[in-house]
């Protein structure tokens, strides 16, 4: 029996030399530790031994299953160690990309209706809205334009019949507003306006504004001066600067545009500026007594200011963009980048 | 208005660059756009408002360089030495309509050279864009930009019967202009005639017939002043703009015609080599009255916000040239007012206001402060803005963008969709194009528009929504109705889940109810619906027609967003929540193909079961083990009472009254596995 466990021994010698993959090793491991394996054999036959040599018999087979269990564990760590990838622990890779959920966005001329609503609720403002298809008279008498005025020709109109026309601008709702409440009065008015322009990078035939109107009594140019500084720098930055140059609106006297110091080249000058270092963003001024005439206020017992700021080239400067037609193709690699 | 600097210096003296001068005027209101080097001398493009038509001369911006506080104003000497022979013999002028025309003058120059100008007047009218063309025309446009006052030289032995008639144009009269345009002239348009025909569209352009040219000896030179108004009308329904027309509109000065009509006689007489004939014509419809007005301190001080001292108003208004009636000499002024009177240029100032915006003009606006002293308001978010605000989170949310679109839109079938009345569209009279020509009616089409852009630009998917009004015609006004619709590449019901989701959101829990729809231009038929809130349409959601001609067909959905603010209900209230756990029974039915899930729904709500709590579908299956004509329903019912848990046979009992119900009212059997 003792020599036919160094048999054993002399053929492992032998095949252990043929191994030279980790498979083969695995099939030695099987041939000779699995349950049909050469081992088993071996203890099969010791009830069949006279009961003296079992216990050394056994002994000598548990011994040798030891070997050869470490010869093998040791033949698969070789050659598993011989950096075969499939064998391999997987590593996590974080660095692969996320799976990211579909947002949606505002749209950028909105997202900035939004702000400056914001900023103007803050300071009191409700929001006022007013309609688009407007009477004659909303847009330009009771503004103070009367007909064949050549101010008219800053104003070209869509019209819809004799005396109903496309609004060619928000200030309408100052007047739908005070004719309905009485002073003080505190609104932004945001919309869609529009004027008969040759659609062009800088024109549209509709384009967006926000009106301003605050009515109360001893309001002053100095308020202002001060409710727009505060716009500003809230929107543009606490370092923008703020400059205003007389002009002529007729619903305001005195009338002003607002100028701030340009962001781009922070005042040095720029193409965007036109080298002047100020970059024109809206109009304003106090309300002319004639419009408030047209809606039946005293004049002397009330003052008011009102401003109109456009809303897309407020977007454009504040972005950088310079086509104001990206805003209506609606493309959604132009969209998705505000 | 182009103006040049060596030119304006001749005026006015002042020291100033001309950036130094374009920063001081663009500071006083006229804004200066451009400044171009020409040979020695600056062209400053100064944009001159509506309201100040006195700038547009030379002069009257020299004025204003005074009131910043630049010298006094030189203007040129107009000594005429004329010959001994009376103006009335060569013409005669009538005015037919003094009120069209309230001034009108006239001066004859004879025996001219009609020849090059001096060089000097070439250079400078060049200098601001203008072409030299002979000594008269340069004169005339030199003035004019001098003035302000726009000028007409008419070859005198051209007007028949050597008359002037300003009057009306008669029908079926006609005129070729000095720029070659022929235009027919209407009733309600005035002309400068002689006995024939009218020789010129007044304050607008000389006719061709009675110009100056070369062969001209004897001229008569116009010097009118016409109503604006009458101008602006005539000008524009003729088509025919000049920089007379532009001067006229705005208003000119009428004491500054006389002035005008004086300097133009002597440089001709200087640089034509004619004689002057003595005299003038001038025939005026009354002397217009110097307007005098009060400036209250006070009020100056309630509207800019600041106290400016009344020796300080009182000089910016004198040096704007205004008469100050009531000047102080005292060293402690004792006035509260100042009382002035308007130079005849500034036809703009005519109230206190209008004396208050001068004095803050010069002033300047950067000197007033920044006052931050208004009082506190609480400002209130409208229950519009908060359901806007409401249905935009959620749609962002779930990955939609909001996409901007023209509400002016062509006149083909697919824009002429209108879910929202049986009446047309409404159209714009004078539209640019064709195809921005009509309010819209329905919001989708411009959806679709923008999808098909994208897919156009390699983006096959979009998901986007647009908040906006759409115009139903109306009484007065059209209607204007607030509108939001969504277009996405997704399934019907999956469209339909989102619009479900969102009436919850907003607080929407009365029943609607969903009815086949058919809008050919717009859906696949059968597979479109009326989405109904009571008796009233919320909207209208399907699938896009195939004749879209998109490769997979987006769905769409347009809803009332004024019933939608109007139904939302954004005060919530807090449920108790149930301590005991809730029972779900499963359940498939058997019914025939047409009977719909929402009448289920409604058979099953109706019974009201004991502690029926809701119901969830979830499967429709036909084929094998189901009958032709029918389909099988899977959905469960939920049961849960808020004081106890409920037992086994409560819920099999309330199972069974609903089950009896399908029954009797829709035949519905249960299915066994």
């Amino acid at each position: 029996m003792i020599n036919k466990i160094d048999e054993i021994k002399n053929n492992l010698q032998d095949e252990i030399k043929s191994v030279a993959a980790p498979k083969d090793a695995e099939q030695l491991k099987m041939k000779y530790l699995g349950r049909k394996g050469v081992i088993n054999d071996l203890m099969k036959i010791i009830p069949t031994l006279p009961s003296e040599q079992r216990a050394s018999f056994g002994q000598q087979i548990n011994s040798l299953k030891i070997d050869i269990t470490n010869i093998v564990e040791e033949l698969i760590k070789k050659f598993s160690s011989e950096a075969i990838p499939k064998l391999k622990k997987e590593i996590f890779d974080v660095t692969l990309p996320g799976k990211r959920p579909l947002v949606g966005k505002r749209h950028p001329l909105t997202q900035t209706i939004d702000d400056i609503k914001e900023v103007f609720a803050r300071l009191g403002f409700d929001v006022a809205y007013g309609p688009e298809v407007e009477l004659e008279y909303y847009n330009f008498e009771a503004l103070n334009i009367p007909a064949d005025h050549p101010s008219r020709t800053d104003f070209d109109t869509f019209y819809i019949k004799n005396d109903i026309l496309l609004r060619s601008q928000t200030s309408t709702v100052q007047i739908r507003i005070m004719e309905k409440q009485k002073p003080p009065i505190r609104i932004i008015a945001p919309g869609r306006v529009y004027r008969p322009d040759t659609v062009d990078a800088r024109h549209s035939f509709m384009f967006h504004q926000v009106e301003g109107l605050l009515v109360d009594e001893g309001v002053s140019f100095a308020d202002l001066k001060g409710v727009l500084n505060q716009f500003i720098k809230t929107y543009f930055g606490q370092n923008v600067q703020m400059r205003l140059r007389p002009s002529f609106f007729p619903f305001t006297e005195p009338s002003a545009e607002v100028d701030i110091s340009c962001s781009i080249c922070g005042g040095k000058g720029c193409s965007v500026c036109s080298y002047s270092g100020w970059v024109e963003i809206l109009g304003a001024g106090m309300v002319d007594p004639h419009v408030f005439k047209a809606v039946h206020y005293d004049a002397e017992k009330y003052t008011g200011f009102a401003f109109g700021m456009g809303v897309e080239r407020i977007t454009m400067l504040k972005y950088g963009i310079n086509d104001i037609r990206l805003f209506y193709e609606n493309d959604m690699r132009f969209l998705s980048q505000f | 208005m182009k103006i040049s600097y060596n030119w304006l210096k001749e005026y006015v003296n002042f020291y100033l660059s001309p950036h130094e001068l374009a920063d001081k005027l663009t500071n006083v209101g006229l804004v200066v756009a451009d400044i171009q080097t020409v040979d020695d001398d600056f062209c400053l493009e100064v944009e001159v408002t509506s309201n100040r038509p006195d700038c547009l001369g030379i002069i009257g911006i020299g004025r204003e360089v005074v009131a910043l506080g630049g010298g006094c104003l030189h203007l040129p000497e107009t000594s005429v030495e004329s010959v001994n022979k009376e103006i009335s013999k060569f013409v005669n002028v009538l005015v037919d309509d003094p009120i069209l025309c309230p001034s009108y003058t006239a001066r004859v120059v004879q025996h001219i050279t009609v020849e090059p100008s001096p060089e000097w007047m070439q250079k400078r009218l060049k200098c601001i864009g203008l072409r030299p063309v002979n000594n008269i025309v340069d004169i005339t446009n030199y003035v004019m930009t001098e003035t302000g006052q726009p000028l007409h030289a008419f070859d005198l032995d051209k007007l028949s019967d050597k008359k002037i008639i300003v009057r009306k144009a008669m029908s079926g009269e006609e005129i070729v202009a000095i720029n070659g345009a022929r235009r027919a002239l209407f009733h309600d348009m005035l002309v400068i005639a002689d006995s024939k025909r009218p020789i010129a569209i007044a304050g607008v352009m000389g006719g061709k017939e009675t110009e100056v040219s070369d062969s001209t000896r004897n001229i008569l030179l116009e010097c009118a002043q016409f109503e604006p108004r009458q101008v602006r009308r005539t000008s524009k329904a003729l088509g025919i703009t000049s920089d007379s027309s532009y001067r006229f509109e705005r208003g000119i000065d009428p004491e500054g015609i006389d002035y005008a009509s004086r300097r133009v006689a002597s440089l001709i007489k200087e640089y034509g080599g004619g004689e002057v004939a003595s005299g003038v014509i001038d025939i005026r419809s009354g002397r217009c009255e110097t307007k005098k007005i009060t400036l209250r301190m006070e009020r100056l001080h309630k509207v800019l916000g600041i106290e400016i001292k009344r020796d300080i108003a009182s000089d910016i208004l004198k040096r704007l040239q205004f008469n100050i009636l009531n000047e102080e000499t005292g060293f402690k002024p004792v006035s509260t007012f100042v009382d002035v009177e308007v130079p005849s240029f500034r036809g703009d100032v005519y109230r206190e206001i209008d004396l208050i915006e001068e004095v803050a003009r010069i002033y300047g606006y950067n000197h007033i402060p920044t006052k931050t002293s208004i009082s506190v308001r609480g400002s209130i978010k409208s229950k519009y803005e908060n359901v806007e605000d409401c249905i935009c989170q959620y749609l962002i949310g779930l990955g939609y963008y909001e996409v901007k679109t023209f509400s002016i839109v062509d006149t083909s079938p697919l824009q002429s969709v209108n879910l929202w009345s049986d009446r047309g569209g409404i159209d714009i009279v004078n539209p640019l194009r064709q195809e921005e020509s009509r309010l819209r009616t329905c919001l989708l089409p411009s959806l679709i528009d923008a999808k098909r852009y994208n897919v156009n630009h390699g983006i096959e998917q979009v998901r986007i929504f647009e908040i906006a009004k759409v115009y139903l015609a109306g009484e007065k006004l059209p209607l204007e109705k607030t509108c939001l619709s969504i277009l996405a590449d997704t399934d019907f019901l999956t469209l339909k889940g989102i619009v479900e989701s969102l009436l919850l959101n907003l607080g929407i829990f009365s029943r609607y109810e969903w009815s086949v729809f058919s809008e050919p231009r717009l859906f696949v038929d059968e597979r479109a619906a009326r989405i109904q809130l009571g008796d009233m349409t919320i909207g209208y959601i399907g699938e896009a027609s195939k004749e879209l001609g998109f490769k997979t067909s987006p769905c769409m959905v347009e809803l009332d967003m004024d019933l939608l603010v109007e139904s939302s209900n954004v005060n919530k209230k807090y449920n108790a929540l149930s301590q005991y756990p809730h029972v779900l029974r499963d359940l498939a039915i058997i019914v025939d193909e047409e009977v719909t899930w929402s009448s289920i729904e409604k058979c099953i709500m109706d019974t009201q079961a004991l502690h029926l709590k809701g119901n969830n579908f979830f499967d429709i299956y036909r084929g094998k083990q189901i009958p032709a004509g029918k389909k099988s329903i899977a959905f469960n019912l939920c049961f849960q009472a808020t004081d106890r848990t409920l037992k086994g046979e409560e819920v099999d009992a309330a199972q069974q009254v609903i089950l009896d119900a399908l029954y009797k009212t829709l035949g519905a059997e249960l299915r066994k596995q």
